[in-house]
């Protein structure tokens, strides 16, 4: 009797410990829980890992031969047709008859994302969600970016073409709406004091923000930030910085004459010159003369993503550094 | 004893009162007014793997509650009109255990609510805001489950001659379980896929709008089923152990044919769950093509391989159970020949069913593997191919069940000698599988391209799988015929054959051309591929019954003779069962990702991020490991009643109801 429990016993335990063997070899073999840290701002880079990460665009497009998915039309060059670039001039030239206006590939591009369901491409459903709603949330940046990798697919990325509509603002913001803010852990104000000041961690804030007295000048001053603004309001500033930008510091894109584009955030300005800081805590002249156009953003220089980069540790400890600001 | 029911009451009085408590006054129970903390640790550990343990644990014991009522009722019923007492003995084994498993289970549940409400008070007050109304009628439907569970255990020997009236009770204790089910799946099916919510993530709906929420009749379809196919598995695995662990030849022969009875139950319920899981899955990529794709084509893509393992195991399993079990049978080794066929496409299918296509994988996986999948391999990893080896896997595993009923079988009586009965059954059957396939090739018939998004120069895409619709009917009348005519033999073959290459054949390489040119018809062929199978379930069954009714026996079989392996395989059933209960249970949560509540209400809390597999396997093997050891603690502790149900008379068929017996017992 007994040894026949003991044998069942046996056998049981060594079927779970098979299933769990299992469970660590698929961990071993696809590397799950390493996780990409986005660069910070608009670029092809960046819209490349939202497309194939966060973005979760991957899940129903493919790109040529990278991907598997079907469920979306292949955004490559493919049996579908040419690389969605090209592609994408073709069908703002269709859009565009519908339409009774002229409207650019970019533009084809923005509105497939702002409203899929408004030029669908045969064959395919009507299913893509509105990327920047619930559940996957991507705000007016990330959606830039990937706009950006997919001009980049068979053409050259043009940022200054991309114009979002406000429905995505508006939609980021009441989806992304932060709840009143309470620390559930209890920061360190010690380690986030480190944290603000180390240029090489994850959130080099003194390289733009000054706190008594040290720090860069590209942001506002921080040194009482806790005495003049609410909790809540450092951390959706943290989470969100394009959500309230203060005034003074918002960027500028500056297209310059030979093509060249810039973005920064204007310092001073004189009838010859413009001196530009740039996100890096960079600060340098442009003459004035060699300006094409330029134009005020509604996004923040701020990088938008340490909700990714920063831990729920950091995060406290940082916002516990904050707060002793008075 | 009665000291023992007093404390069960007790905590089901307890647990209801809790519910309802907390319904009535959640602000001042839950602290919210002073609290306002999303989520609290418990102790220092993690809350989510605390709810996530004291929950599947729950959900497991809650399962067997619910799966084994509606397996001794069947089989009392089953005792009752054939006069066999042995299966009058095995219900009411199973309720005996039944009664101790009950209190546990709601030991649990309550556990469950409280640490919900301790540890996630900001979600339970939003959760009890609008579920508040179904809370009342769950305890209610608490209650009566509860005084009928021991109405039908304690009148068990009193209505002994009045069975109708027993099994009756009986069907009532099933449909009370049935609706806490459907109550606590409107609960957790909510979290997936909220409804009347506005776009600020305020409920502005009904109760009533929050329960019939899109996944709520799916998930109570799939669990249901699971709910049967676990209890008959646990039982089989019991039945095992006691095999194992018997003495004499007698107690081997009774645990021997319950595990027989068991496995017959498990793998019938589990027929028909990849069709229900299909079809949850489905409605999951309707409600959100996000979530959908996550499920099998993202995050979760691994699981769902490690989940195609675990129930291609299943199938494998129980078929091995079934063929091992031949052994035991005067005839069989005229069939044993087969076997071998049947493994081999076991194997490949379930090695088909296996194929990934969407994993995620870096850029040097892609350079060895050749690209992101197999050049040739990799259509194997494509939807049409999953449903066409799943319906192969399944039509195999009902031709071994075919083999094992007639194993000892000979001398059959034509069918053409057995009367008005044998025609009406084959009208029967055959009308139904005629107004099964007919509704749906109407349905084809008349569908409008346009209404699933495709253009109407597709519409001769529709109609492919419409025909072979037609076609499958005609077969239908030609086997019902064929049957009647005394060419049963031959009508099954044909059957089977028109099955294996329209459903498999035809449709599965068909679901490849509609995937490319005609992608959102892949649904309709995978039900048309469902409903030709239930067709063959339905005809070839019903021709088997005609065709071996009456037949002579070359023996009876020999119980008590099952190999030991045999009983491991019923063990390794039910240890696999339990293993992809959880992990389907981390699935059907995880796929929420960081939401409480799917697109309305995000965990913000450090733990709101989804585990790697390798944590997933652990915490669910740490469950399985606790439920199988509390079940295992439980039945030995119904052991120490005096009373024994095993029958005396291990031949069968010809024991009669009576009461129980002591046997004393081998522990």
């Amino acid at each position: 009797m007994h040894m026949a429990i003991l044998k069942v016993f046996s056998f049981t335990l060594l079927l779970i410990v098979l299933f769990i063997w299992s469970g660590h070899r698929i961990t071993q073999i696809s590397g799950e829980g390493a996780f990409t840290v986005l660069g910070s701002g608009i670029s092809v880079d960046n819209g490349e890992q939202i497309f194939w990460g966060q973005g979760k665009c991957s899940t129903c497009h493919s790109i040529g031969d990278r991907g598997g998915s079907v469920r979306g039309p292949n955004l490559g060059q493919s049996i579908v047709g040419p690389d969605i670039a090209i592609r994408a001039i073709e069908r703002a030239n269709e859009r565009s008859v519908v339409l009774g206006r002229e409207i650019t590939a970019t533009d084809y591009l923005v509105e497939s994302i702002a409203d899929p369901t408004a030029f669908l491409v045969d064959g395919f459903k009507d299913e893509m969600p509105k990327v920047y709603e619930p559940p996957i949330s991507l705000n007016p940046e990330q959606i830039t970016s990937v706009i950006l990798y997919l001009q980049s697919q068979g053409g050259d990325s043009d940022l200054s073409a991309v114009l979002l509509p406000s429905v995505i603002r508006l939609a980021t913001e009441l989806s992304n709406n932060v709840e009143p803010w309470a620390p559930y852990i209890d920061g360190d104000s010690v380690a986030g004091r480190e944290l603000f000041f180390d240029l090489a961690g994850p959130a080099p804030c003194a390289k733009c923000h000054i706190v008594n007295g040290e720090g860069g000048n590209v942001g506002p001053e921080l040194t009482n930030i806790a005495g003049t603004r609410t909790a809540q309001f450092i951390v959706e500033s943290i989470l969100q910085p394009s959500k309230q930008i203060a005034g003074g510091y918002e960027s500028i894109l500056i297209q310059m004459l030979d093509g060249r584009l810039l973005d920064g955030v204007v310092k001073r300005e004189t009838e010859d010159s413009l001196w530009l800081a740039t996100a890096d805590g960079v600060e340098f002249a442009v003459s004035t003369e060699n300006i094409d156009r330029r134009r005020i953003q509604e996004l923040s220089l701020m990088p938008s993503d340490f909700a990714e980069v920063l831990s729920v540790t950091s995060l406290h400890d940082l916002m516990a550094f904050l707060q002793t600001l008075q | 004893m009665k000291k023992i029911t007093w404390s069960r009451s007790a905590i089901t009085a307890g647990v209801a009162a809790g519910f309802i408590i907390c319904a009535l006054f959640p602000e001042n129970l839950l602290g919210i007014q002073s609290d306002t903390s999303d989520v609290r640790s418990f102790f220092g550990l993690s809350p989510r793997n605390t709810i996530w343990a004291v929950a599947q644990l729950h959900l497991l014991f809650a399962a067997f509650v619910l799966g084994v009522p509606i397996f001794a009722v069947i089989v009392e019923y089953i005792g009752w009109r054939t006069g066999d007492q042995r299966y009058d003995n095995l219900a009411r084994e199973f309720i005996k255990l039944l009664t101790v498993a009950f209190a546990t289970t709601a030991g649990l549940g309550g556990l469950l609510a409280f640490t919900l409400f301790g540890l996630y008070p900001a979600f339970s007050a939003y959760f009890i805001s609008i579920f508040s109304p179904s809370l009342y009628v769950y305890a209610a439907f608490f209650f009566i489950e509860t005084g009928i569970l021991y109405s039908y255990y304690y009148s068990w020997d009193r209505l002994m001659n009045r069975k109708g009236l027993h099994i009756s009770l009986g069907i009532m204790l099933n449909l009370a379980g049935t609706i806490l089910v459907l109550i606590s799946n409107a609960w957790a099916s909510y979290m997936m896929s909220p409804v009347g919510v506005d776009e600020t993530g305020t409920f502005v709906g009904t109760t009533m709008d929050a329960i019939t929420n899109p996944l709520w009749i799916p998930l109570n379809i799939h669990r249901l089923l699971g709910n049967v196919a676990f209890g008959g598995f646990v039982v089989g695995a019991y039945a095992a152990v006691k095999f194992l662990a018997s003495r004499t030849a007698e107690r081997r022969a009774h645990y021997d044919w319950m595990g027989y009875v068991g496995n017959f139950i498990g793998l019938a319920a589990l027929i028909p769950l990849p069709f229900a899981g299909y079809y949850l899955g489905r409605e999951v990529y309707s409600y959100s093509p996000i979530m959908g794709n996550n499920m099998m084509g993202g995050e979760f893509s691994w699981t769902f391989i490690l989940q195609g393992l675990l129930v291609g195991m299943l199938f494998i399993i129980g078929n091995y159970y079934l063929w091992s079990g031949m052994n035991r049978i005067p005839g069989a080794d005229r069939y044993q020949r087969f076997i071998k066929y049947f493994n081999v496409i076991l194997i490949v299918c379930l090695a088909i069913w296996l194929t990934p296509r969407n994993l995620p994988l870096s850029a040097e996986e892609q350079l060895a593997l050749g690209g992101q999948v197999h050049p040739v391999l990799g259509y194997f990893g494509l939807m049409a191919a999953k449903n066409a080896v799943i319906n192969f896997i399944i039509l195999t595993t009902f031709a071994s069940f075919l083999l094992y009923r007639r194993a000892n079988k000979t001398d059959l009586v034509p069918v053409s000698k057995q009367g008005g009965g044998a025609v009406t059954l084959m009208m029967l059957s055959g009308g139904l599988c005629l107004l099964i396939l007919g509704w749906y090739a109407g349905v084809l018939f008349t569908l409008l391209p346009e209404s699933i998004g495709l253009g109407p120069e597709k519409a001769i895409y529709i109609r492919i799988p419409a025909f072979l619709l037609v076609v499958t009917m005609l077969a239908v009348v030609i086997c019902v015929i064929l049957s009647l005519r005394d060419r049963g033999h031959l009508a099954q073959v044909i059957y089977v054959a028109t099955v294996a290459l329209g459903s498999v054949g035809v449709l599965g390489v068909y679901g490849f051309v509609a995937m490319v040119k005609a992608n959102p018809l892949l649904r309709q062929i995978a039900a048309t591929q469902w409903l030709i199978l239930m067709s063959a379930l339905i005809l070839v069954t019903a021709i088997d019954v005609l065709l071996f009714r009456g037949a002579r026996s070359l023996g009876p079989i020999r119980w008590g003779e099952a190999t030991p392996r045999s009983q491991y395989a019923l063990i390794a059933l039910c240890v696999t069962t339990v293993l992809t209960m959880g992990l389907m249970g981390f699935v059907r949560s995880g796929l929420r990702e960081n939401w409480h509540i799917y697109g309305v209400m995000r965990d913000t809390s450090a733990w709101g991020f989804t585990p790697t597999t390798a944590v997933m396997t652990q915490m669910v093997g740490a469950i399985t490991m606790v439920f199988l050891v509390a079940v295992s603690f439980l039945f030995w502790l119904s052991s120490l009643d005096r009373k024994d149900y095993v029958s005396t008379d291990s031949v069968e068929g010809n024991s009669r109801l009576a009461v129980p017996q002591n046997l004393g017992s081998d522990s």
